[in-house]
Formats: C-alpha cells, structure tokens, sequence
C-alpha cells in the first residue's frame, strides 16, 4: 500500500502534464488556423509580391488615321536593352567585357556601359528603342544578365504634316500635345505584363511558373482631316508665310460648314513629330544655344518648344478686325434692323462719343446702302448698325455665336476669348465691336460662327476626332455632328451667303476670287495693341459655293513684315488658292456665269498634223485666235503646246513650215492691270495665263500684276505662255 | 500486444513461469513495445524526411548545386537513428542506473571538450568531431540528465517536497547550463530547464518553489530590458514583426507569409515559394513554416494531431511504468520532445520571441536526431514492462 498511494499521485501529475501538452498543441493549431485562415490572404498577397517579378509587355499604341485611313501616326516595334547589375555582380562575370562586347554593337562607349552596369541596382537602361535588327544582335551575343525589352516607337510617316492636330509622344510612349495626349487614354490601350517567380536572391526560380497577361492594343482613331485637304492648306499657307515674312505665326482652318468637322487645321511654322524636341526656328535655335547657364538655357529651351508647339488655331484669340462685321450684319439683318437696300453714308469717319473713328476709306465712300457697305467693308456703316442693333442684342447674339465660350473642340488648351464685361460695354465698345476691334476671338470660334451663318444658321461643335475604331475596323464609337443651337434663320443666312460672295465678286475679298466656284468671304485687317505700332493681323475668312455651302476656309497671318499687310491683299488669295484645289478635289462642279464663261480659260487644241483649213476652225471652235505661219497644206508644228491652257482670245501660232525655234525676250509686266499686261504680252508674241484666285477679269486699274512667271527678260519661244498673277488694291 | 516474449529479470528479481513478475504488491508483466508509440514515432519520421527533403532542396541546390545534398545526409542519419531506437529499445532501462556516474561524468566531459577542442561556427562551439562525423555533446545532454533526473528523484521519493533537493538539482542544472552558456548555447538550456521543472513537478515538486525562482528571473528580465534595450526590442518583436520589416521583424515575417500562403490545403508538397532563400533555414528551425505553405492548415493539424497522439501514448506507457525511475524517464523524455515541438511552433508562428530550437523529427540536423531516435527506443523499452492493474 506504501507504494501504490505515491504512484497514484504521480499517475495524475503526469496526466497533468499530458493536458498542458494537448492544450499547448490546440492552442497553436487554433494559431495556424487563425494565421492561414484570417491573416492568410493578406500574408499571401505580400509573399506575392516580394516573390514575382512583374515585367511590363508593351501595348501597341494605336494608330491615328486621316479621314480617308491614311496613317498619320503609327506605332512599330523596337527593344529597350536593360540590364540588372546586381546579377551581374553576384554572378562574378566580367562586366567589363559585358560593357565592351555590348557597347560595340550598340554603337556605344563602353566606359559609359561599365558605369551604369557598377550601380548597386537591379535594374538600368543602356539603350532605349533600338530597332529589331540591332535588337537581335544583341540577343546573338547571349550576354549575362542584359535583358531585352519590347517597346515601341511612334513613326509620324509625313513629319511635320498637321504637326499641332497630331501631336506626339514622350519618351514612354505618352501624349504630350495634340491628339496624341488628348487622347492618350484610349491610344495606348492597357499594357501586359509577365509574372514570373523570383527567389530571395532576386535571379528565376528553377521551375519557371509564368503568367502572361496579354497586352491590350490602343483604339485607333480617325480624323476628321482630309490628308489631301490638309496637305492644301498647309502648302499655300507655308508659301505665304514665307513670302510675307510672318512674324508671329500664321494659322490656317478648313470645316465642313455642315458637319463642324474639321478637315484641315495647320499653323506656321511647323515641327518634325519625329523629332519633336528640336527648335524649327535657326535663330531661336542659336539664340538658345548661345546660352551660358545651363539651367537658364534648358528653361529658355523649353519656353521655345512651348512657343513652337502652341496651336494657334485653337489656343490663341486675336481681334477678328473686319471679319467680324460677317456676325453684324447676320444679327441686323436677322433683327429686320437693316436691309440690304437700307441707305447709309459714309464720309470718311464717324464720330461716336466725341471720338472719330476712321473709315479704311479716308475719302469716304459717300452714299451706299447696306450691301455695298458690306461690299466696301464700311467701318461708318458698321458703327451705325451697331449701334442700331444696341449693346443688349448685340452682346445676346454674340453669344449665340459662341465667341465667351470655348467650343469644345478634341485639342488642348482652347482660348475662350476676350470679351467686355457687362458694364465695360458702352457704346464706344459696341461701335468699335460691331466692325470687329476690341474683343478677341480665336479662330476656330471664327470658323464655327461663319460657318454657322454659311449652314443655315445652326452653330455646330467643331470636332477632330470623327470615329475610334478597333484593330478589326469596328467602330467603337463615332462623332456625330451636334448643333449647338440656332443661331439665325436660314432666310438671313441666305442672304448673308449673296452678300458675301458679293464681297468676293466685287468688293474688298476680290483676291480670293475663284472662277465658277463661288466663294463667299470677307477679309479681316486688325491692328495689334499697342495701336499705331505697324503690327496687323491679316486674315481672311470664306465658304462656297456661295449657293449651297460646303467647306470654309480660314486664314490668319500674325505679323506680315513684308510690307503688305491687308488680309484682303495677302490673306485672300491664300484661301482663294487653298479653296480652289479643295473644290476641285471634292469634285464640286463648277458653276460659271455667262461673263465667267466669256472669259474662261482654255485649253490648247492639238492640230498638229491637221490641214490648215481644220486647224483654223479646231482654234477658233476654242475661243482662241490663230497667226500661221507658212504657206504649207498641213501643219507641222503648233505653239503653245496641245493641252496648255491659257486665257480666252489668245492666240496659237500655227507652223505649215518648219518650226524656226524663233525667240521672244519676256517682257516686265508687274503693277499693270489686265489689259495693259494682255496688250504687252501679246506685242511681244506671248501668251497669258492668270493664275488660279484673285482674278475676277477685272480690268480696273486698281487690279495690277504682282507676280509673273517667267521672271522678265527671260527667253521664251512665241506663243508661249507667261504666267501672271494679279492682285486688287482697294481692299482692308 | 498480448503476445508474451522470452521471460527476463526485471527489477533484479525472477521471473515466473508466466511472464508476470511480482514485486511486493504490483504485478509487471512484459510485453511487446507500445505500437502507438512506435507508430507515431515511425510516421513523424518519415513525414519529418519528407519535409526536409522539400524544404532542403532549394537552399542545397543554389549552395551546392546538388539539391539532393541535404536529404541524402539527413537519410543516413535516420537509418542510424532507427539502428539507436532499435538498440535502446532492447537495453534494459535499469542498466541506466548502473552506469548513471559514467552518464553523468560522460556528459559533462563532453561538455567541456566542445568548449575546448568543439568546432567553432558562427562564433558558437557546439560541434564535436570532424564533417559530417561531428555531434552536438549537448543532445547527448538533454538525455543524460533526464537519466539522471529519473534516477536521482525515483531514489529520494519524497524528500522532492522538501526545498534543499531543488536547490540540489538547481545546483546541478545550473553546473550544465554554465558549460551550455560557455559555448553558448541558451536555446538548450531554456529545454532542459523546462523540461527538468515538468520532472520535478511530476514527481512532486511543489510549485511554489518554483514560482519563488520566477521572481529573479523576471528581475534579470527587467535588467536586461534597461541595459540592453536592443535585446529587449528582439525579445518583444514576435508581438509585431511588420513594425521593423527589414531588421529585426524579417525572419519572422518570411515564415509568416510562409505560413499565410498556404491557406487551407497548402500550395502542395514541393511548391512552397518561400523555401527559396526567403525563408532562413527553411529544412531547420522554420521547416514548420514550410509544412503549413505545402500542406496547409490541413497537413499542420495532422502534425500537431500526431505529436499529440505521440505525448498521449508517452504519456500512458509513463502511468503504467512498472517503476518510478521509468515513469519519470519516460516523462522525462516525453516532455523533451513536447516542449521542443511546442517551442519550435510557437517561434515559427510568431507566439514567442524567436529562439533557435529545431522541430523533432523534422529539422535536418544529424546527431540531434539520433539522440532523438535513441531517447524513443528507451521508451519504448519502458512500454515492454506494464504494471497490470489488480487483479
């Protein structure tokens, strides 16, 4: 019995032991559980993450097309070569050779490899978006621890084409400016990337597990701009830049007047999209590099890269000058204030609170109603209809047009304009507005607003982007065209379309003057502020045909310095010119009235091998006239050529004999009118051609020659035909 | 179970015709070895090499280049641990008594050698012999003085009660603890306190006592926490490891995403992610954190489940002990292996400051494992000899 008592005692301690044990255990199983189970999605997620490495693959970024699916911007695929020196070094291999074999075929100095390879990191980038082919012989040398990586590379296939619409991208395939950053989003679609694991040493795992999330490809998207209408623009819109030695910039617009889509949209200069960084401008160029400070010259850099990326046709407002009194006189005749028989007199000024305001005519253009006061680009007139239509409508139809709004429109950074406020507007604002100086506009509101009055009277929202549309061709979304509201009725906009090709036919706009096309227009002269300092921004602004508009056309020239400055001399014809390659390419028939029909110009017929007899009536059938030379049954030669065209009633000589070759000298026909330079060529056994806009047939002589091609004194053969362009004097 | 083997002395006395020895009042009879024990032993072994031979094989590849390296040593050891069990559990227990001076004498002999001709790693001298032929004196230790224990307090039956004899083991525990402490090695001496305070309990310690020694421990702790106040912040950052992601918190948060990934069913045997390098010593001190990654909530339940049923059948064949000595053997021995597992687990999960103590069974580390073996071999001898119960 003496021992069965302690060992009973003992039995039950150890079973005490045993209980502590088990609870111990159970407690740390409740642990576990409570770590795997509660805490466990959370701990995996961060175990995740310090055990994958997540590449990034590239989206491509979409390509930007021109309404015709011309490719403006397109994206191809290049390789980003890294390298994680951290690799390199556990590894133990020889980085400087890795430096030297690498910098060899990259083109690179090995020295500068080698250094970026001694970081302490696990990753750098040697050389950013290399083409595939150089890619690959990379890949050949099977370097340890260099890495490439997919990327892509935006190629702008027409350089510095629509430069400020387009836009391009940053060194990491971003939008930086125009379409391209607008659009950023929706261009560069949702990059992939590659999950791999990596163990504590941060080299792969052994069994490699990875994941591949495809990449999603950018939207592609499609213009409104016509590359062809485009192109246009842009070309006639350099050469004027150029001639008349623009300042501060020039811009130019073309919109469907029907739609609000913008089919060309270019400032001058422009820039490489290729090359985006580098200043267009030599002497903006020198004068930044001549920089000594180099934090001064990289912030001088880059307020000229801002400067030379500004879209002036959409970010910069100006004083309309008289294109404006488009908008008075649709909202007079509108109002029933005025109409176009209604008389008015202009003496040369008015006077409005005390102030005498000048007519561009000094001499005044005496008695003239409302259509030629139109015509004359009256400043008296305007003042008067201003202030007959009161500071209270005016500002209400001001707005209508949308000029203290931003339009809207797919580019950054729109100017609203500058316009009075409610108690700044007086009557000498209201006179000085009503013919276009004081408030400033932008051009595109200019374009929306006349196209407006051009349309029927509807205020569209200009629009750029006309469709998104997937790597298949379906289109993810589309723009309509969308009214913003009505301005005037379609009556007043009729009469402002006559009014205004009125201008055109046989006003101020006459350098625009197409023949059959029926332009619309009205020229713009505004000096800048401060006043009376010679600075003027021409422009002129048109639409046709005249009867059933279809396209307008705007175009703004900052700062002539080539001593023409008036928008109906120097802007004019540009939208002349501009407007007439659109109709033609649009193929809109031309409508000729029977003195246009007269005075058409005509092709050369070939009678080249005809009897003289059939050649003579072949010419005349042509509302041409003939000179033969020889005595010959059949011709043998003709001048000018078959197919050439020239000016009505000129004459083609008609070899019978052989063709002596006989030369002419080209005699100097600038600053005469059309007769004196008809007669003059034709005395010298030349013919004319007058080139393309500002050539209404008018023989005033206050239309002279200002250009000529060939240039005097040049020998040409007789019956050749010389070139000349004509330019109307009585403009603003 | 019942079936009866060769008849032997037991307790120096003779054994009858049957089988069953009778010593004063209690019957002893001798019978096969515990096969629960043996089962539970058997199965944690061999899970236990299946886990190192994950866990191992990323460290062992990326260090070796043979990812087989761990696992083929860590077999070896096994099959030479299983030849241990074998042998104990054929060696009377009583013998150890004979041979408790040589034991003990042994013990601390090897004890001091390591502090003198040990191989130094990572500052510490806990290694005797050369390569792969080297051991640590102190697994040899942890049982010696379990023997000794055993023997000591079967023999002074209950004078235990009274303080001087505390003083006497504590006096003894502490002459072994400054020798650990000299090469050091705390972790061992935190097992074989914990474990000789659970012995001394059991044969009937008062508690008290020992609640009295918790003051100058918890003095010492406070001391510390204001002179070493870097000790202190290792001690306290198992409460919130992510307070200090990159320093000290790092090992301990490895083996908690470890463990957090593994969800439920785990990631499946041989994937666990965190082995590579995340983890430190992921075939070691964290292989539990690598078992809850592979096998889930689910395979470390059954683990814990398994320990459990190894302590529950110890714990019998200590009740039904045919003598003091071998009940507070097996106690002794039992206990070694639960505060082991309890300790290591509860480091890997975050529950204690973290301490280097390995997994039983599961952490790759030759001699301690057969220690191990020839610790279970002993119990098992002790489960051949049952007091049958009055007839």
């Amino acid at each position: 019995m003496g021992m069965e008592k302690p060992k009973r005692k003992l039995q039950i301690r150890i079973l005490v032991i045993f209980v502590v044990f088990a609870s111990l255990l159970s407690g740390l199983g409740i642990r576990i559980a409570y770590l795997q189970i509660i805490d466990g999605p959370k701990l995996q997620r961060e175990a995740l993450e310090q055990q994958t490495r997540d590449n990034v693959v590239a989206s491509r970024r979409g390509t930007i097309y021109d309404r015709n699916g011309k490719v403006l911007a397109q994206s191809s695929t290049v390789e980003t070569v890294t390298a994680n020196p951290n690799e390199i070094r556990n590894s133990k291999k020889d980085a400087d050779k890795i430096a030297e074999q690498l910098g060899a075929v990259l083109e690179m100095d090995a020295s500068e490899i080698k250094k970026l390879l001694d970081k302490n990191t696990n990753h750098v980038t040697i050389k950013r978006k290399i083409d595939v082919e150089l890619a690959n012989k990379v890949r050949e040398l099977e370097l340890y621890g260099i890495y490439l990586q997919e990327d892509s590379k935006r190629y702008y296939p027409y350089g510095t084409f629509a430069s400020h619409v387009i836009g391009f991208t940053g060194d990491d395939n971003q939008g930086l400016a125009g379409i391209e950053m607008v659009y950023d989003e929706q261009l560069k679609g949702v990059p992939g990337r590659v999950i791999s694991l990596k163990n504590a040493l941060d080299t792969d795992m052994p069994f490699q597990q990875e994941k591949y999330i495809d990449a999603q490809n950018g939207t592609n998207i499609v213009l409104t701009i016509d590359e062809v209408i485009q192109h246009f623009a842009e070309k006639h819109l350099e050469n004027v830049f150029r001639e008349e030695k623009v300042q501060q910039g020039a811009a130019a617009i073309v919109m469907d007047v029907e739609t609000g889509e913008v089919l060309a949209m270019t400032t001058k200069p422009d820039f490489d999209l290729n090359n985006p960084f580098e200043l267009v401008d030599e002497g903006e160029k020198q004068r930044v590099e001549a920089i000594t400070n180099e934090q001064e010259r990289a912030t001088e850099k880059m307020n000229a890269l801002y400067k030379m990326w500004r879209n002036k046709a959409v970010v910069d407002s100006y004083e309309p000058g008289s294109c404006f009194k488009i908008m008075t006189a649709a909202m007079a005749l509108e109002e029933d204030i005025v109409t176009i028989n209604t008389p008015f007199f202009c003496p040369g000024y008015k006077v409005v609170a005390d102030r005498r305001i000048a007519c561009a005519n000094r001499n005044g253009h005496g008695t003239q109603n409302f259509k030629e006061g139109v015509q004359n680009s009256c400043n008296p007139v305007f003042i008067e209809v201003g202030q007959l239509v009161g500071a209270d409508l005016f500002k209400k139809y001001y707005k209508a047009f949308g000029f203290t709004d931003i339009t809207g429109f797919d580019l950054p950074g729109e100017a609203k304009g500058v316009f009075y406020g409610d108690n700044n507007f007086g009557i000498m604002e209201l006179s000085t507005t009503a013919f276009g100086q004081g408030p400033k506009i932008t051009p595109l509101q200019l374009i929306s607003a006349v196209s407006a009055i051009a349309n029927g009277g509807n205020l569209l929202k200009p629009f750029l982007v006309k469709e998104l549309v997937d790597d298949e061709g379906n289109t993810l979304k589309s723009t309509e065209p969308k009214v913003v509201r009505q301005v005037i009725s379609k009556e007043t906009s009729d009469m402002m379309c006559s009014l205004l090709e009125n201008v055109v036919m046989n006003g101020s706009g006459q350098n625009a003057y197409i023949k059959g096309f029926r332009l619309a227009g009205k020229t713009g002269t505004s000096e800048k502020i401060p006043r009376g300092n010679g600075k003027y921004v021409s422009s002129f602004i048109g639409f046709a045909p005249a009867n059933d508009p279809k396209v307008a056309c705007l175009v703004m020239l900052d700062e002539a310095s080539n001593g023409e400055y008036y928008g109906g001399r120097i802007a004019a014809p540009v939208v002349g010119k501009i407007m007439e390659d659109i109709l033609r390419y649009m193929k809109i028939e031309p409508q000729y009235t029977e003195e246009e029909k007269e005075n058409l110009d005509v092709y050369v017929p070939d009678v080249k091998g005809k009897s003289t007899a059939a050649a003579k009536k072949d010419i005349t059938a042509q509302n041409l006239t003939y000179t033969i030379v020889g005595n010959g049954e059949t011709v043998k030669d003709q001048m000018p050529k078959a197919g050439s065209n020239m000016t009505a009633k000129s004459t083609v000589i008609v070899y019978t004999e052989e063709n002596s070759g006989n030369l002419v000298s080209v005699p100097d026909v600038l600053n005469l009118s059309l007769t004196e330079v008809q007669a003059r060529l034709m005395a010298n056994k030349l013919n004319l051609n007058v080139s393309s806009a500002g050539a209404t047939g008018s023989t005033s002589q206050r239309t002279i020659a200002i250009r000529q091609d060939p240039l005097p004194g040049t020998q040409m053969e007789a019956g050749s035909i010389v070139k000349v362009e004509f330019r109307f004097l009585d403009v603003d | 179970m019942h079936q009866q083997k060769t008849n032997k002395t037991v307790s120096g006395k003779r054994a009858s015709a049957k089988g069953v020895v009778t010593s004063s009042r209690v019957k002893i009879k001798k019978e096969s070895m515990d096969m629960g024990f043996l089962v539970s032993v058997m199965l944690l072994l061999i899970v236990g090499l299946i886990m190192v031979f994950s866990a191992s094989y990323p460290t062992a590849y990326y260090k070796t280049g043979n990812g087989f390296s761990v696992i083929g040593k860590q077999l070896l050891w096994a099959v030479l641990g299983v030849g241990a069990m074998l042998f104990t559990s054929t060696f009377n227990y009583n013998n150890y008594k004979k041979f408790i001076g040589v034991i003990l004498g042994g013990c601390v002999l090897l004890l001091v050698a390591v502090l003198v001709i040990g191989n130094e790693v990572n500052g510490a001298k806990r290694w005797l012999g050369y390569g792969g032929a080297s051991f640590q004196p102190s697994e040899a230790a942890k049982i010696g003085i379990i023997i000794y224990l055993a023997y000591s307090m079967s023999n002074i039956k209950d004078k235990i009660k009274q303080f001087k004899y505390l003083v006497r083991y504590a006096v003894v525990l502490g002459g072994f603890m400054l020798l650990l402490l000299l090469e050091p090695h705390f972790s061992v001496c935190i097992i074989i306190g914990l474990t000789a305070v659970i012995m001394m309990l059991a044969a009937g310690a008062r508690i008290r006592y020992f609640a009295l020694a918790a003051a100058p421990v918890a003095f010492a702790g406070w001391m510390i926490a204001i002179f070493e106040p870097y000790r202190l912040k290792r001690l306290t950052i198992f409460w919130d490891p992510f307070k200090d992601r990159l320093g000290a918190g790092w090992q301990i948060i490895q083996s908690l995403y470890a463990i957090g990934s593994g969800g439920l069913f785990g990631v499946g045997f041989g994937n666990s992610r965190q082995k590579f390098m995340y983890v430190s010593e992921p075939q070691n001190d964290f292989i539990f954190a690598i078992v809850c990654e592979e096998l889930g909530l689910i395979g470390a339940l059954a683990i814990l489940a398994l320990f459990g049923f190894m302590i529950y059948r110890g714990i019998k064949i200590a009740m039904n002990a045919p003598d003091t000595f071998s009940c507070l053997l097996v106690t002794g021995i039992v206990s070694l292996v639960g505060v082991q597992a309890v300790l290591n687990i509860a480091v890997v999960t975050s529950s204690i400051p973290t301490t280097g103590i390995p997994l039983p069974f599961f952490s790759a580390g030759g001699s301690s494992l057969v220690f191990l073996m020839a610790a279970m071999g002993m119990v098992l001898n002790v489960s051949k000899y049952k007091r049958q119960p009055k007839a």
